[in-house]
């Protein structure tokens, strides 16, 4: 089984058998995640979905550089990650803007202070900047510092600040968790938008997105990697052939409301143990 | 008038305008046994009198040369290497036995040695200073470097930012307002021990204020036996230190606007 699921040919991101273990305080080891093969094609949009507990932020620090898989590979363009890199850009769940810098210095950040801005003159990257803060609809609030935001607010710029620097690759670690229903289902919208759904298929950039929100990964993704937990594994991978560009109208589908019934029904056992024991 | 005696600054003026006048009474009654016994009525005339001839303020200009010199001399050294220190298990190991085993030594203590190597001039007192100044900053600065997010360093990380631009971009700002409360303390201690150091040097520089605020009140104690005087050198002391730290916050506070 395994690690066959995931595999798909002329993949940009490829994991094989990825495999990562904790040592506990009590000294035993505890594997957060085992086995997980999966391959992300180029401008896809791939969501990580599944319960708390699952391994799903341990995959994307791992696609990250952020940690070292104990077991398997993890390849971009078939070459092996080992370290953090501009070319995979990351939105944490808690935005991690840098509080001493305005709304316009964090989305200035990488390309002011990393090679994301290399052979850029400052007019280019003032551009650029200016861009991305039109996009996320945050030019009037390009002055303010972030505790002055709402949570939307942050949310968009630490969006703008991770497509400033164009990475390839885009890694997306939950972040609409923190905020409000309403405010989710807006920024759902705009996420499609600003990642260019508008735009032929191979224009796009390839996201891996992490959520636990089924109908939110039926709603952005191209394709869904649905996990369960202890240890953390890919149970399956469900396409979604919804018709982009996708707006409300697409949450009201039958085929929507369908595809959303059936990741459920594959970790809705786990869950129940998860929630009542 | 009652809404007047309960006004929080009229309330917090009591007890002192109490204790003023009780020690003027005390002054007054003991007086003529007591001639050197300093009352606030005297200490009024001295200050009037010290400030008056500009030795005071001159004094005082003094000793904040001397604490400001130290003092930068100590943050150029204490911050940067609080810096290292901080984000390096192996750079802080193999330094924080040497510093923690010098830290209990007080200024005061290396000032022997001092006026040995540099005399009793500006050199040793910046010396005694940037000493003393020295560790709450690089102590501040490694206990701020350690509660830097780290969110922010994988956020740098992730965007292939080179260590040393980490340092200087993530990790210094990160840690400015702990570094900022090594600053007010390093401040405090450093005019502290300015005074000591120029009230132990005693009258072997200049006269006047040349010498500082301490030797001014190491030679009213010593020659002109002047107890009003080292009372205004006192409180001159203690103001001074008061508006040190003021001054220090408002300048933390402009220069970190996102913590206001």
């Amino acid at each position: 089984m395994g690690h066959a699921v995931g595999a798909v040919n002329g993949a940009k991101l490829s994991m094989a058998q990825l495999g990562k273990s904790f040592k506990l305080p009590s000294g035993e080891m505890a594997a957060a995640v085992q086995d997980f093969s999966l391959d992300v094609r180029e401008g896809e949009f791939m969501v990580l979905v599944g319960p708390s507990g699952c391994g799903k932020t341990t995959v994307l620090n791992m696609l990250a550089g952020l940690e070292t898989p104990t077991t398997g590979t993890l390849t971009l363009d078939s070459r092996a990650i080992t370290g953090p890199g501009a070319e995979r850009g990351v939105m944490f769940q808690d935005y991690a803007l840098f509080p001493w810098r305005t709304v316009r210095e964090n989305v200035e950040f990488g390309l002011r202070f990393g090679p994301a801005g290399k052979g850029l003159s400052s007019e280019a990257r003032a551009q650029r900047v200016d861009k991305y803060l039109e996009l996320v609809r945050l030019t009037q609030a390009q002055v303010k510092y972030p505790h002055q935001l709402s949570g939307g607010m942050r949310q968009r710029v630490a969006l703008a600040r991770l497509m400033a620097n164009e990475p390839e690759i885009l890694l997306m670690d939950e972040p609409l968790a923190a905020l409000d229903a309403q405010t989710r289902l807006v920024l759902q919208d705009e996420l499609l938008r600003i990642w260019g759904q508008d735009r032929p298929a191979s224009d796009r950039r390839t996201v891996v997105f992490i959520t636990h929100a089924i109908d939110e990964a039926v709603f952005l993704a191209d394709r869904v990697a649905v996990m369960t937990s202890h240890p953390g594994r890919l149970k399956t991978v469900i396409d979604v052939p919804l018709a982009r560009p996708r707006n409300d109208g697409t949450r009201a589908l039958p085929e929507f409301q369908a595809l959303c019934q059936e990741i459920w029904n594959l970790i809705r056992a786990e869950a129940v143990r998860a929630t009542m024991t | 008038m009652s809404r007047l005696a309960t006004h929080p600054l009229v309330r917090a003026a009591i007890l002192p305008i109490l204790l003023i006048a009780i020690w003027q009474v005390a002054g007054m009654l003991v007086g003529p046994e007591l001639k050197r016994m300093p009352t606030p009525s005297k200490v009024l005339t001295a200050a009037i009198d010290l400030i008056g001839s500009g030795d005071l303020p001159a004094a005082i200009g003094q000793s904040l040369t001397r604490v400001f010199g130290g003092f930068v001399v100590a943050a150029l050294v204490a911050v940067p290497l609080g810096l290292v220190m901080g984000s390096s298990r192996t750079v802080e190991r193999n330094l924080d036995p040497l510093i923690e085993s010098f830290r209990p030594v007080a200024a005061i203590a290396v000032l022997p040695l001092a006026i040995l190597w540099m005399g009793t001039g500006t050199a040793a007192a910046i010396f005694i200073v940037s000493y003393a100044a020295f560790f709450p900053l690089v102590i501040n600065t490694i206990a701020g470097v350690k509660r830097v997010d780290r969110n922010l360093l994988q956020a740098a990380a992730t965007m292939g930012l080179a260590k040393v631009t980490t340092l200087r971009t993530v990790v210094f700002p990160g840690a400015l307002p702990s570094i900022g409360v090594g600053m007010r303390i390093a401040l405090g201690v450093a005019w502290t021990a300015i005074i000591a150091a120029e009230l132990a040097v005693g009258a072997k520089s200049g006269g006047g204020g040349s010498g500082g605020v301490g030797q001014m009140m190491f030679v009213f104690y010593a020659y002109s036996v002047e107890l009003n005087r080292i009372v205004v050198c006192m409180i001159a002391v203690g103001v001074v230190a008061y508006l040190l730290d003021r001054g220090l916050r408002a300048v933390l506070s402009w220069g970190m606007p996102w913590a206001r």
